[in-house]
């Protein structure tokens, strides 16, 4: 079952390449200049997306780099308690929604500072592979966009991320 | 987004200046501001591909076949949505979330969110669907977590492919809360 799941990931990409072109060829489409266009659109939107990714990126490490993300570990330690998260899982909840690449390197120390299989090193694998760096998402995706109001995308994105950490605590006890 | 960024930065200072380590704090900076242009170059190769690739989707038809395929589902998640590119586009960023194509989803995300800006009028409102979007995006399942097995294998785990499963429960569980919650939040505000 995990094998079967792990084959049609790795070939989405080459699969959708292919039927796309080959459905344009079938319908006659001049594919390469399209192709070109296309390209031409995709860069100059990365451009423009720069600036926003400069300012997030520098969000995020002001929050890392100043220490102020071991602050608020101790002062959520509390809650987690109460919802029988372990200590050692409370700095990867944290991080994971401001820090994509952050997470992933904190996930690796608890693994192997806890062991992969255990229980601890599982859940962090879970948590890391479910959810999402939600900060960077709403900054870059409405950074793009006219909206200084974003309504409630951050609390549904929020409640979403909540749910996530809690359910990979409660399913990881019962594997 | 004002209060947010502004508060990251201050919130940053001010403890860099607790802990005095100013010197780590601005070193980390400086080096975020290159690691962010790195990133972009990176993704503006990746961009450039799929863009490329969806406007041949988009002359041979095939964007509206697949939209129409869909269309119940964009219907009950979307009901204000009527574009078909718009709607394709999103799927495909779905698509890529779900099967882990990393940074092209995030291509075709940022591709969708600009046109439900045209389609919003450039509001500094966000509508409905932008706010669905988002929350679909952020706790899309992923149908095989690439790199967190990586990981795990490099690390020596017996069964490093074991957290496939419980991932997937995981991601179902999140997205159907976000989907709930967003819903609720759309129908509490429309009433007067």
């Amino acid at each position: 079952m995990s094998q079967l799941l792990s084959t049609i990931s790795y070939a989405f990409i080459p699969g959708i390449i292919s039927l796309v072109i080959l459905y344009g060829l079938y319908k006659h489409v001049s594919i390469y200049d399209c192709f070109i266009e296309g390209a031409k659109d995709g860069l100059k939107s990365a451009v423009e997306i720069m600036p926003f990714i400069i300012a997030i990126f520098i969000g995020i490490e002001a929050l890392v780099s100043s220490g102020a993300m071991k602050f608020f570990e101790t002062i959520f330690s509390p809650v987690f308690s109460v919802l029988h998260i372990p200590k050692e899982l409370i700095s990867l909840i944290l991080l994971r929604p401001v820090s994509g690449s952050g997470s992933l390197v904190l996930m690796e120390r608890i693994m192997s500072d806890n062991g992969v299989d255990t229980f601890v090193g599982k859940c962090s694998a879970i948590m890391v592979g479910t959810c999402e760096t939600i900060f960077y998402v709403l900054a870059l995706y409405f950074g793009v966009t006219a909206v200084k109001k974003m309504r409630h995308a951050f609390a549904a994105g929020m409640i979403g991320y909540i749910v996530s950490v809690l359910a990979s605590v409660y399913i990881c006890k019962f594997m | 987004m004002n209060y947010i960024w502004a508060g990251m930065i201050f919130v940053g200072v001010f403890f860099s200046i607790i802990n005095n380590n100013l010197s780590a704090f601005t070193d980390g900076l400086l080096n975020s501001c290159s690691e962010a242009v790195e990133f972009v170059i990176g993704l503006s190769g990746i961009m450039a591909v799929w863009c490329g690739i969806m406007k041949i989707a988009e002359k041979s038809g095939l964007i509206d076949a697949a939209a129409h395929k869909v269309m119940p589902l964009i219907k009950f998640l979307f009901p204000k949505e009527r574009n078909s590119e718009t709607i394709a586009i999103m799927l495909m960023s779905f698509m890529a979330n779900i099967f882990g194509a990393g940074n092209s989803a995030t291509v075709f995300s940022l591709k969708a969110m600009e046109r439900l800006d045209i389609e919003n009028h450039y509001s500094d409102t966000a509508s409905d669907t932008m706010c669905m979007f988002l929350a679909l995006n952020m706790s899309m399942i992923q149908l095989v977590p690439i790199t967190v097995i990586k990981i795990r294998s490099q690390l020596g785990s017996t069964d490093s492919a074991s957290i496939i499963i419980p991932s997937i429960i995981v991601g179902l569980i999140s997205m159907v809360a976000s989907v709930i919650a967003c819903k609720y939040f759309e129908r509490k505000q429309s009433k007067p």
